[in-house]
């Protein structure tokens, strides 16, 4: 190989041309600002750019009272230009770029830049900014051009790698901007900042809540943490690092280092615009003995919560919300009389795993369901909190035959879809057989507790709840009436006193039957003497004696009723006596006495005519006569 | 034969009056009808047997389970007291009944009032029973005493002294049954059958209601004037409520 010239001839050609150039020939001082509209709350960035300044060049950079510098940087890039013929050109080109951020709003001036070089200075051109309070949105021109140039794009890593810790967050939630990452004015060196994956969700639907540390100075610990409250949420922690570990990130071209201290999820109980409050935290900042200790408050945060829509199964809890399925397990399907079998409902998903409610087991009467004991297994993925929830059923068959574990199902609204879902098992046949198997056989584990119930248990019980059957023979009736308002009790009451006085008055007639008074006893005596008389009157034709002592008697039967005395052994004229003695008058007593002689005479001489028998009739019924008058 | 047994039931309905068997037919299809879980048939065929006068302890006690399967707990109370009060006592009333007092809605808090001693003693013992034994006291008393007078003078001292025992228990008998005949004059006890009854503090539309009771509760109807009735509940609380809204047992 043939050489064709000299290298070390060429470079030192190339030096004497750089030494003999003129070192200010063209220099070039300007600075712009990536905006000239912005906020007070916006960070905007001005560019002091030197074009081949001189060796001794000094740049001084405006320090203006109106705006606040965060951070400067420098870099410097140089350029060789190779034209036909000529000597190539060198140009060197430094950049400073200054963060800046208004401290008040108006109309602005960043006043110019000083070049000083070689006894000269040089001006750039002052930058006039319209300054309005809170945050201003870039225009659009600026804000689809090419952002200003980064002056650490040069640099190698850890600033070249992967700048921002929310890149995978981004792509979880692409609502979620950059510039939600505010640097709060006074404390830019070290602040704390809370954000959330999402600022509107359902009732139900998680939320990331994340606590950083930002910072630009040496951290050496964090002493203490207190996290917001956290009304209206049902919170999960999700990340606590217990070690501080940065990361890079570069916030309105300010680079940081952040540090996780809390992530917890967050699920909304109640619909609303729902308030996290601002956290705190005690940070030590330096090394060994030089550094202390500082106090920061990060910012408070809003979420709208959204309720679930109309059209959902009543009654559902608000933690019903996520990507649910329900299954059932049975540890056997077919088991022996005084046998427990355990039965899993499992429901997994992502949502609120520790306060979803699973579906209770309904079993029929012929199983006896003890409570379940329930065990949860949250597994946070992507800083979603997603797991299962497991409720498990001790169950004793209480009788043989076939039973059949209901379906179950677990209403939940999807907030992916926006729409209530189904999460539903299958039925599942139990078959239980007579058998001896105790409960110490049982295939299953169970609890010391329920063990203890189960070996108590009697088998095939046939318990006693339930509704009693219906009566199959029927006894009717018409509407029954008390006793005392039936038809009979009054007069059966009443019978002894009717029956009393029935018998009183019978008595009393009889009473006065059997006592009569004188002048009926008289009367009824007189009645006797006549109806004797009527007798003697049928011994007419007889014999004289009978006829005529017949005719005696009733006269003097007569006598004895009308004189109440006894006249049978008297004389005629004791007799006489008498009758005058009761003051019957002479007539009738000579009739009497007439009587009385002439039945004698009849009597002791027989053969009397009857003609006289007649006669004597005759008068003893006159003498009878006439006495009551 | 179920379409045969259809109209068959559908004529006994519409019929008038019954023949012991025809009623005895109506039971077993009403029956019938509850184990189908047709509690409306069921239903209508206990009610038609009791407005026919086919009564009794049991057909309430259907009847009250059944409405206690429809889920109506004022008549299954009813129907179940009404039972009770026939004579239809048993282990299977008293559980049905138990049931349907759980599932009332009202919880009545508070100790009842004390009661007089009359109504303690006439809820203690049996009207039926009182009467009996009352009538039994007095005409046996008066028996012997008929009996005394009927026998000779010398062998009949005891018939008297029997006689006077009797008559003189029959007095503590007759004052109990006089009790029992006044409390079952005055004392009306109904059920609330009405969904919500609401009981007001004057028997008025517009007067401030005191207190709300539900289906299945035990009330006592003190008195009632117009479209009310005073009702008193077991702890003694009163108000006036709609007549429509109980039902007497």
């Amino acid at each position: 190989m043939r050489r064709t010239g000299s290298g070390h001839a060429a470079l030192a050609a190339l030096a004497l041309v750089l030494v003999a150039m003129p070192a200010w020939a063209s220099i070039e001082f300007y600075q712009t600002a990536d905006r000239t509209e912005v906020g007070t709350e916006d960070i905007f960035q001005l560019t002091v750019v030197v074009v081949d300044p001189p060796d001794t060049a000094q740049v001084q950079f405006p320090a203006p009272q109106d705006f606040e510098v965060l951070s400067s940087s420098q870099s410097t890039q140089r350029s060789i230009e190779m034209s036909g013929g000529g000597p190539p050109v060198i140009q060197t080109v430094r950049k400073h770029v200054l963060m800046m951020r208004a401290n008040r709003p108006g109309t602005l001036t960043i006043p110019p830049a000083v070049l000083t070089a070689g006894g000269r200075t040089w001006r750039t051109e002052p930058v006039k900014m319209t300054v309005r309070r809170g945050h201003v949105e870039p225009p659009r021109s600026q804000a689809g051009r090419q952002p200003p140039p980064d002056p650490f794009r040069n640099f190698p890593a850890p600033f070249g790698g992967r700048q921002d810790p929310f890149a995978d967050e981004e792509e979880e939630a692409p609502d979620r901007r950059q510039d939600d990452v505010r640097i709060p004015r006074g404390d830019s060196d070290l602040f704390l900042r809370a954000t959330v994956d999402k600022k509107q969700v359902y009732v139900g639907e998680q939320v990331t809540l994340s606590l950083y540390i930002y910072s630009r100075v040496d951290l050496s610990s964090v002493d203490a943490v207190t996290m917001p409250k956290l009304e209206g949420f049902w919170s999960e922690d999700v990340e606590s690092p217990t070690q501080l570990s940065g990361e890079q990130r570069i916030v309105n071209g300010i680079p940081y280092r952040t540090y996780l201290l809390r992530r917890r999820a967050l699920f909304p109980v109640k619909s609303g615009t729902l308030s996290v409050t601002a956290a705190e935290a005690d940070i030590t900042t330096g090394f060994l003995f030089a550094g202390h200790r500082v106090h920061r408050v990060s910012n408070a945060l809003d979420v709208e919560v959204k309720p679930l829509p109309p059209g959902g199964p009543r009654g559902m809890p608000s933690a019903h919300v996520g990507e649910w399925a329900l299954s059932l397990e049975v540890s056997q399907t077919q088991v022996e009389l005084g046998q427990p079998v355990t039965v899993k409902v499992v429901l997994e998903g992502a949502g609120n795993v520790k306060n979803v409610t699973p579906p209770r087991l309904e079993a029929p009467a012929a199983l006896k369901v003890y409570d379940p004991t329930t065990s949860d297994k949250v597994v946070p993925n992507k800083w979603r909190i997603q797991g299962s929830r497991v409720q498990e059923y001790l169950v004793m068959p209480q009788r043989t035959g076939t039973v059949t574990l209901p379906a179950l199902e677990f209403p939940y609204f999807d907030p992916k879809t926006g729409r209530y879902e189904v999460a539903r098992t299958e039925p599942v046949e139990l078959t239980v057989e007579p058998g001896a198997g105790g409960v110490a056989s049982a295939p299953v584990p169970a609890s010391p507790t329920h063990v203890a119930d189960a070996a108590s248990e009697q088998k095939n019980v046939l318990t006693a709840n339930g509704l009693r059957p219906l009566r199959y023979q029927a006894r009717f009736e018409e509407p029954a009436a008390a006793v005392w308002q039936r038809p009979f009790f009054v007069p059966a009451l009443l019978s002894p006193l009717g029956l009393m006085l029935a018998l009183g008055v019978v008595g009393l007639v009889r009473g006065r039957i059997s006592n009569p008074d004188e002048t009926s006893r008289n009367r009824q005596r007189a009645k006797a003497a006549r109806k004797r008389l009527a007798e003697a009157e049928k011994l007419r034709e007889g014999s004289s004696s009978a006829f005529y002592g017949e005719v005696e008697k009733a006269v003097l039967n007569f006598l004895e009723a009308r004189l109440h005395a006894p006249v049978g052994g008297l004389t005629h004229a004791a007799l006489d006596a008498k009758l005058a003695e009761a003051g019957v008058d002479a007539n009738r007593r000579m009739r009497v006495r007439f009587v009385l002689e002439s039945c004698d005479a009849g009597r002791f001489a027989p053969g009397a005519e009857a003609a006289a028998r007649e006669s004597i009739l005759d008068d003893a019924a006159a003498v009878m006569e006439g006495w009551d008058k | 034969m179920s379409a045969i047994t259809a109209i068959l039931v559908a004529t006994l309905l519409g019929q008038a009056y019954y023949s012991p068997e025809e009623a005895q037919l109506l039971f077993q299809q009403a029956n019938e009808s509850f184990l189908k879980q047709d509690y409306a048939s069921a239903r209508d065929g206990y009610e038609k047997l009791l407005s026919r006068g086919f009564g009794g302890p049991d057909i309430h006690y259907n009847l009250g389970t059944t409405y206690l399967s429809e889920g109506d707990l004022g008549r299954a109370v009813l129907a179940f007291e009404r039972s009770r009060r026939a004579g239809g006592e048993g282990p299977d009333l008293e559980a049905n009944l138990s049931m349907a007092r759980a599932r009332q809605l009202d919880k009545v808090v508070g100790a009842a009032p004390e009661e007089s001693f009359h109504e303690r003693v006439v809820t203690a013992t049996s009207g039926n029973l009182v009467a009996w034994l009352f009538l039994g006291t007095w005409l046996g008393g008066f028996a012997f005493l008929f009996l005394f007078r009927v026998l000779r003078p010398g062998s009949r001292i005891w018939a008297v002294v029997v006689a006077g025992l009797l008559l003189t228990a029959s007095l503590p008998s007759g004052a109990l049954l006089a009790a029992h005949v006044w409390v079952h004059e005055t004392r009306h006890d109904a059920v609330v059958i009405a969904p919500t009854l609401r009981a007001r503090e004057f028997p008025k539309e517009e007067a401030k209601v005191s207190f709300e009771v539900h289906p299945g509760l035990k009330v006592r109807v003190m008195e009632e004037t117009g479209r009310y009735v005073r009702i008193r509940l077991p702890n003694g609380l009163e108000g006036w409520a709609e007549r429509e809204g109980v039902a007497e047992i």
